[in-house]
């Protein structure tokens, strides 16, 4: 999952780019609003994470240009301010979710595979595929009822192409969903995360379409 | 005396005791005159008809030659006494041998055995007979305090009235005060709107004007305290966080740089947030109370050196060149340990801003005020982030440091403390930032 995080402390920036990429999301972290901007006309991402008290542009109006543009984008607020009407503020804005800081880095995962789940349509708590389930929130995966380990961004991998079945995803848009700035990226990358999970959960879940992309067929 | 009521019973009911007095004294005085008048005449008509009713008696006497005759009419209350030339020829028996009084006429006051008697000496129409009535002044002066306390008895009676009006009189009179004391009792320090001016009487509306600036610059006291507690609180909210979520990571990392990194964060973390506290304390200690009172004469040079020898590792680390110049001797009005305190903040600054290998120079002036300039060889402030740079907690944003962003604020604050003033502006001598702060007159005259 790619996620765009927006936080001008450079302690807790990173502290947060690490916790979540631990957690398999792909992240990019700006530390101010125009960057940010900047970030979010120029790629797609599936989550952002916004701290409201940010330099040169604030959150808020930050969050007010996201919601004219793209009107789905799950967007979660980092706060310090949480009297009653800051969140209000902050919901009434375009957010949401909010988390106020400190926070606990499960929490922030939570609530962003909550977004995430939310965003997709998606009612249930795990992703079901035949004979895989998915749980996001407890980063597992089991095939016919066993547990089946495996890296992060294997994970991220299944999860994005679970979560839009039947949906093509060429090798560069899973790349920049598995992979934050700055994160070397091997040229055959995608393929051995694919190859690895084919190893795992059979052969025929992930259709190579050649020069395309990949996809996981929906269930008939 | 606490009580404006009572005060003011009591002074009324002076001026009311003595125009009283005085209005006694003055009635006292008519109805003596008075009576006097009226008394004199009466010993007139006595004189007139003592000599009429005896002018047989006298002449028969006369042609006798008796003299001295007591006669037993009128006894005490009025003697008299006819006089033939020399000759006493007919007396009251209470009356002397001798004139009662030397006047030869008219009217006149006299002693006899003690007592004030009055007496009128008169001639008969041939100015042959002299008569002298005489008339104890007792009597009169007796009824004249009689007539005066008959006249004033009424207010006697009507004094503890008239107290008691007067005391519920002030008493109404004094409500606006009362209302307005109801009105500031309701004030708390969460409440301190102004008073309303409408209704407050004119002799206490410069008092209420008074309270209602105290109040507001109360209440601003209060908000900007309010304020500050919650700026300073939601600026701790963000190192917390920040140390939250490393030691978080660094307990889920399998990587061992990873973690160390994260470890490394963490005790970076510490270390700013206590660097946060230590300067909220700062400010929090800075306060105006603690001012002018001990201010001493202070040499601005050598605080100066002794800062900049704090300094010293510090700028040693970064390879920072520290020069001090200007006046051996720079005399300031102020408080020593706020004075070091700016110091320490603007050289602190100036290091931690300034590159590897950069210069910071302290530099004073004397002249008729006093200027302290520091210069350093950082990135700067652009203009526009002047006057936001004072604020609290405001930081330059990608200046990649991690200040409290207090640090001009503890600087502004006691400067303004200390009746200096705080500019910034570009190191004219090149690039850097170039921090002024000047006592436009030396506060020391």
């Amino acid at each position: 999952m790619k996620l765009l995080l927006v936080e001008d402390d450079a302690l807790l920036g990173d502290g947060v780019r690490a916790g979540l990429k631990q957690a398999g999301f792909a992240v990019d972290w700006v530390q101010d609003g125009l960057a940010a901007k900047v970030a979010l006309d120029s790629e797609e991402y599936d989550l952002l994470v916004l701290d409201l008290g940010l330099p040169k542009l604030s959150g808020m109006d930050l969050l007010k240009s996201v919601r004219a543009k793209r009107a789905s984008l799950p967007v979660l607020i980092l706060t310090a301010r949480d009297t009653v009407a800051d969140r209000v503020a902050g919901l009434n804005a375009g957010a949401d979710d909010y988390l106020v800081k400190p926070f606990d880095l499960d929490e922030l995962i939570a609530r962003l595979n909550a977004l995430l789940r939310r965003s997709a349509g998606q009612v249930e708590l795990t992703l079901q595929h035949g004979a895989i389930e998915l749980t996001p929130a407890s980063h597992q995966v089991r095939l016919a009822g066993t547990d089946v380990s495996m890296s992060a961004r294997e994970f991220s991998l299944l999860h994005t192409l679970l979560l839009h079945t039947g949906r093509v995803h060429s090798r560069e848009q899973l790349e920049q969903t598995l992979y934050g700035w700055g994160e070397e990226v091997e040229s055959n990358a995608i393929e051995v995360h694919v190859h690895h999970l084919r190893k795992k959960l059979g052969s025929d879940l992930i259709r190579t379409l050649r020069g395309v992309g990949y996809v996981i067929d929906k269930v008939a | 005396m606490h009580s404006l009521r009572l005060r003011l019973l009591v002074l009324l009911s002076l001026v009311l005791g003595l125009a009283w007095l005085a209005a006694a004294w003055f009635t006292h005085l008519e109805s003596r005159e008075e009576i006097n008048r009226l008394f004199d005449a009466q010993l007139s008509q006595s004189a007139q008809v003592l000599l009429a009713t005896t002018r047989h008696d006298i002449q028969e006497r006369v042609e006798h030659g008796e003299e001295g005759v007591a006669v037993h009419e009128y006894e005490q209350k009025l003697m008299f006494q006819i006089w033939d030339k020399n000759k006493l020829l007919l007396r009251s028996a209470a009356a002397p041998d001798s004139p009662i009084s030397s006047a030869k006429a008219g009217y006149s006051e006299t002693l006899l055995s003690g007592q004030p008697w009055r007496v009128l000496t008169r001639w008969d129409a041939r100015q042959a007979f002299m008569i002298q009535v005489a008339e104890p002044m007792a009597g009169r002066e007796s009824l004249a305090q009689h007539i005066t306390f008959k006249l004033l008895l009424p207010t006697f009676i009507v004094l503890p009235v008239l107290l008691l009006l007067l005391w519920l009189g002030i008493g109404a009179g004094l409500k606006p005060l009362q209302t307005l004391k109801k009105e500031i009792t309701q004030r708390t320090p969460n409440h301190l709107h102004a008073v309303a001016m409408a209704g407050v009487p004119e002799e206490v509306s410069p008092l209420v004007g008074a309270l209602n600036d105290l109040f507001g610059r109360l209440e601003q006291a209060f908000n900007s305290e309010r304020r500050f507690t919650a700026d300073a609180a939601h600026e701790l909210r963000t190192p917390l966080a920040a140390l939250k979520i490393q030691a978080q990571v660094a307990l889920r990392s399998t990587d061992q740089a990873e973690r160390q990194a994260a470890l490394d964060n963490v005790l970076r973390g510490v270390d700013r947030a206590t660097r946060l506290v230590e300067q909220l304390l700062i400010l929090a200690r800075v306060d105006p109370e603690t001012a002018a009172a001990h201010y001493q004469a202070l040499n601005l040079h050598e605080l100066a050196a002794t800062a900049i020898k704090d300094v010293a590792q510090m700028a040693h680390a970064k390879q920072i060149e520290l020069s001090l110049e200007g006046a051996p001797t720079c005399l300031v009005l102020g408080d020593a340990m706020q004075l070091a305190l700016l110091l320490r903040n603007l050289l602190d600054n100036a290091i931690r801003y300034s590159p590897v290998g950069g210069r910071v120079s302290v530099t004073l002036h004397q002249g008729p005020g006093v200027a302290l300039q520091v210069r350093d060889t950082g990135p700067g402030i652009p203009a526009n982030e002047r006057e936001q740079v004072l604020q609290r907690f405001y930081r330059i944003s990608g200046s990649g440091e991690e200040g409290s962003g207090l640090g001009l604020s503890i600087v502004q604050r006691i400067a303004t403390l200390h009746g200096a003033q705080l500019q910034l502006a570009d190191n004219e001598q090149g690039q850097g930032l170039l921090v002024r702060v000047i006592w436009p007159v030396n506060n020391l005259n």
